[in-house]
Order: C-alpha cells, then sequence, then structure tokens
C-alpha cells in the first residue's frame, strides 16, 4: 500500500507533458465557464465535448470513467435530486407527492447544476491524474511559491496512509490489551481516549525529529533551490495558458453582459 | 591540526538545572574514528547535536565554550550551512525520511535541491552515493517501502551527498535486526576506509571494537574515560556504571577470576579475540602437562 501514495497514473500522454501550471489553468479555464456563461447547455457541452475527450487525450480514460461512476455521478445525482425536489418556484408542475413539487424549471435548473458540479469534480480529477504531486510542487516553488509551503502539501499528502498504518497498530495494541470497540456506541466512544493519545503524542515527537532530520538537510537555507525533477514548459503551455485566460474573461465578461 | 576541537563546552537544555554536557574537552583529527559509549541520559546524543550545530540552533538552553568544526565555531555559523561541515544520521531511519519524495533518488536528492547544486551535478552525486551505499537498485523504490536497514542506508546516503567534513552518527543501529546492522555498519566502515572523519554514539561494543580508533565513554555529561578501544571498552569500572560491556568481555573476566584466562592478556572485546585468548590457554595447558 506504501508504493501508491496519490492519484496519479504514470502514462505518456499530450495530458501528461502539459506544464503543471497550465493543467491548473485549464482546471479553472472550464470551472468558470460551466458556471458564468448563461447559455444553459454549456456545462453540458463542455463535459461531453471537452471532459470526456480529455480523459481519453491523457490515456488515463479507464481509471477517469471508475472515478466518475463511483464518486463523482453519485454526489452530482444527489445533488440533483435535492435541487430538482427543494428548489421553490416554477409554473409548469410535472409532479406532486406529499409535500413535494417537481416543476419543469427546477428540473432543468438542477440538471444544469449536477453537471457544474460534474464538470468542476471531473476536471481536479484528471488533473491529479495525469499530474504527480511533487512535479506540481517544484513547478510552482519555481514559480515563487514558499518551500515550506509545498514542503507541507506534500507531506501531508505522504503522512496520511502513514497515519491510517500507525493508528492500525495502535487499535490492535490496545485490542489486545481488552479494549473494547466493538459494542455499544458510548463504549466506543470511551475507546477513543487509548487510540486517540498515542497517535497524537507519538506524532508530535515525530515531528521533531523530521524538522532535525529535513534541517540536517539544508531545508531552511536561504539558496535558489534547483529541482531534479524537469518540468518543461514549452511555448504551447504559454501560449494555452494565455489562451485559457482570455476565455475566462468571456465567460466573465459575457454573464456580465447577458444579464 | 584537528579538524574538530571543543573548548569546555558545557550546556544546559532549556528549563533544566543540571548539565546535559560538563566541561567537555575534545579534539579529533581528521579521518579519526571516535566512538562515543555511555548508559541512557549520558548525553551522547546531546554530543552529537552540539557537533552538528542543533545545539544550539535548533535546541535553545544555554551552551557555553566554543564548538569548532574545520575552523569556524558553530555559534558563528547558521544551521543550513554547517550540514555541510557536519552531516548527522540518528536512530529512526522512519523519522529521517523527508516525507517530501516518492522515491529513493529523489529522497537522497533533496538536500542537494536544497542547497541550489545544478542538475546535471545532483545526478551524479545521488548516482555516487547511492552505489557507494549500495542501494542504486532501490532508487526507483517510494523510501517508505523498505526495511529498517535499507531505510537507514538512506538517511545515510542522503547525508554523505551533502559531502559533510564529519559525520556524526547517533545509534545508528539501535533499531535496526541484526542483517539491518551489518548493512548499516558496512557502509559506516567504508566511509572510515575513505578516510572520513566520523563520530558515532553506539551500544553495540563488538562493533566498536572493529572501527573506533579512539573511544569516549561519557557519564552523566562529562567524559569518563578515554582511549583505545581495547583499554576504554574492558575498563572494571564500566559495568558498575551502567555502561554495555561485551559479552565476551564479561566470560573473559569470570574466566580470569577462576583462572581460565591469562592473566597477562588483555580482555577480549570481540568474539575472535575471545576465541584466540581462550586458544592460547587450551594450547598452553597441552604444551604445560607431559
Amino acid at each position: 500500500m506504501h508504493e501508491r501514495l496519490s492519484f496519479y497514473v504514470k502514462r505518456e500522454s499530450p495530458l501528461h507533458q502539459l506544464n503543471p501550471l497550465t493543467k491548473l489553468t485549464l482546471i479553472f479555464g472550464l470551472i468558470l465557464p460551466a458556471f458564468l456563461v448563461p447559455f444553459y447547455w454549456t456545462p453540458h457541452l463542455l463535459l461531453v465535448l471537452v471532459v470526456f475527450p480529455l480523459a481519453f487525450l491523457g490515456k488515463v480514460q479507464g481509471e477517469y470513467f471508475n472515478a466518475a461512476t463511483r464518486l463523482i455521478l453519485p454526489a452530482a445525482g444527489f445533488l440533483f435530486v435535492m435541487q430538482a425536489l427543494f428548489i421553490p418556484g416554477g409554473e409548469v408542475v410535472l409532479a406532486r407527492v406529499w409535500f413535494l413539487t417537481l416543476t419543469q424549471e427546477s428540473l432543468l435548473y438542477a440538471f444544469a447544476n449536477a453537471v457544474r458540479i460534474f464538470v468542476m469534480i471531473s476536471s481536479f480529477t484528471l488533473f491529479m491524474l495525469t499530474t504527480h504531486p511533487s512535479e506540481l510542487m517544484s513547478d510552482l516553488t519555481r514559480r515563487g511559491l514558499p518551500g515550506q509551503f509545498a514542503y507541507v502539501i506534500i507531506a501531508t499528502l505522504q503522512i496520511i496512509p502513514q497515519m491510517q498504518a500507525k493508528a492500525n497498530t495502535i487499535i490492535a495494541a490496545q485490542r489486545s490489551r481488552g479494549l473494547d470497540t466493538e459494542s455499544s456506541f458510548s463504549r466506543r466512544i470511551r475507546a477513543l481516549v487509548p487510540l486517540v493519545g498515542p497517535l497524537v503524542f507519538g506524532s508530535l515527537v515525530e515531528v521533531e525529529e523530521r524538522a532535525i532530520a529535513i534541517e540536517a538537510r539544508g531545508f531552511t537555507s536561504r539558496l535558489p533551490k534547483t529541482s531534479l525533477r524537469e518540468i518543461s514548459d514549452r511555448p504551447l503551455d504559454k501560449g494555452l495558458r494565455w489562451l485559457l485566460l482570455a476565455m475566462m474573461l468571456a465567460s466573465l465578461l459575457s454573464r456580465i453582459w447577458f444579464s | 591540526m584537528p579538524v574538530v576541537r571543543l573548548q569546555q563546552v558545557t550546556y544546559y537544555y532549556p528549563l533544566t538545572e543540571t548539565p546535559a554536557l560538563q566541561d567537555i574537552n575534545l579534539e579529533i583529527e581528521e579521518g579519526e574514528f571516535i566512538a562515543v559509549i555511555g548508559p541512557n541520559g549520558a548525553g551522547k546524543s546531546t554530543l552529537c547535536y552540539t557537533l552538528a550545530g542543533f545545539i544550539p540552533h535548533f535546541y535553545k538552553g544555554e551552551l557555553q565554550g566554543t564548538v569548532e568544526v574545520d575552523g569556524r565555531s558553530t555559534q558563528d555559523s547558521n544551521l543550513s550551512d554547517w550540514v555541510l561541515r557536519v552531516g548527522l544520521v540518528f536512530q529512526n531511519p522512519f523519522n529521517q525520511i523527508s516525507g517530501a519524495k516518492y522515491t529513493v533518488f529523489e529522497e537522497v536528492a533533496f538536500g542537494l535541491e536544497n542547497r541550489g547544486v545544478p542538475r546535471n551535478e545532483m545526478i551524479q552525486r545521488v548516482e555516487e552515493v547511492l552505489e557507494m551505499t549500495g542501494i542504486a537498485d532501490l532508487a526507483a523504490r517510494s523510501p517508505y517501502s523498505l526495511s529498517g536497514g535499507q531505510q537507514q542506508r538512506v538517511a545515510l546516503a542522503s547525508i554523505l551527498v551533502m559531502q559533510p567534513k564529519v559525520l556524526v552518527l547517533d545509534e545508528p543501529t539501535s533499531q535496526m535486526d541484526p542483517i539491518g546492522t551489518r548493512e548499516v555498519f558496512g557502509v559506516i566502515r567504508k566511509m572510515a576506509q575513505k578516510g572520513m572523519t566520523v563520530v558515532m554514539a553506539e551500544h553495540k561494543m563488538e562493533w566498536i571494537a572493529q572501527f573506533a580508533d579512539r573511544v569516549i565513554a561519557l557519564w552523566e555529561g562529562k567524559i569518563f574515560l578515554e582511549g583505545k578501544p581495547q583499554q576504554v571498552l574492558t575498563d572494571e569500572r564500566l559495568a558498575e556504571k551502567g555502561f554495555g560491556v561485551s559479552r565476551y568481555t564479561t566470560t573473559a573476566r569470570l574466566a580470569l577470576s577462576r583462572g581460565l584466562w591469562q592473566a597477562e592478556r588483555p580482555l577480549p572485546v570481540t568474539l575472535e579475540e575471545a576465541v584466540s585468548g581462550f586458544a592460547a590457554i587450551r594450547n598452553g595447558q597441552s604444551k604445560g602437562k607431559p
């Protein structure tokens, strides 16, 4: 389990080759139009004509559609049902059950919103599937993000599985000494104390040692850092970023213009 | 000229009344291998942190006296420059992994990135050090997926790649199994043979006897004994003060009290010395009998 610490899938694809910042811009270049452009079918078209093809372009269609059906679809579906049933207003009544009214307007509104959420989570998912976290952080550090900030992000991503493993060890150790973690609710709550204590205090001690360890490798050096990873930033990337920025601006303007 | 020089070093941790180190005077020549022994709380780790500059730069408290490496004192330097003079490796291999890198190769390169070493030189230095520490085949693995001995060699490599003048090891094998211990000491032996100056706090007397040029025994923050390994490690006073003693020394001392060890022969620390000592007794007896 320790080998896989991120969503990243290593493949050779045009999407993988893009600079991380370009892909980050792409996320927002998809989300903003989906939410802002007043034309009703914008998010739907973006999803089918841009997001889905991007998954194939990045050669991560398998992983993406897996995540889409198991994670994104239920979330968007839930949102759709709630909004369709609870958004007030609308004249064309389609159905009435008890106190719930389903109108054509609320249905359409909920549908568009659900697709917007779908586009949003999808673009983040595609980003994470095709961008290595260290690559993202090295690139952002190179562009002026403080090293400490980048470290905290990456170390947190890595620490979660470690903490899980440690929590399991502590649970096993306490249960072998007779701690009851499986009966009534109040007992389970009480059982948390001897579990959380060692986990938290143990982690605090580790933080001190880890601080020494990275300090011993010159972490706080004021010299400009270099990077082992070579991150490409081609003219194509720059062009794409400008194009995406222009699109974001255009969608913002269209919103202001038509409303 | 000695590469390390400690003069009248006394140190109090914050909020403590008793010194963790007291009046330490120590000079270490270039290429020398110093082993530091002592029971828990004797000041071994404190001495290591003092040499590595974490005292006074990381742990506050009160430091008196001077700690000089290569003609410069810790007080006049900052920690991120000091790492090029003194490299520190400590006990827990897991906590020495930066947590910011996904492969062993990147992990070892981390320090060089921080120091702004150009990429080409970085790759070359990392490859060299991976080869030297015998972990070149692990380069693409996640540092978290390794065994303790492998992780500790990654930690060693991560420090050695910085090319420090002095290598300080704080009980580097105390959390290793016998295989891990052998792997780690294998690398340390190689570094010593290459002429690196090493200071190692360690409990495993048999290994110390093989490596060290000089042994320093700390007790309650003071240097209590100092000298050749053979002479210090077999000193009678060690056991009563709570120092670890090699089982071969203990065995031979018992043998001596029963007249089974030649009185003029020094007590052994390693298996080999013990065997040759007992062999000499047996040969002596067989010759003595008609």
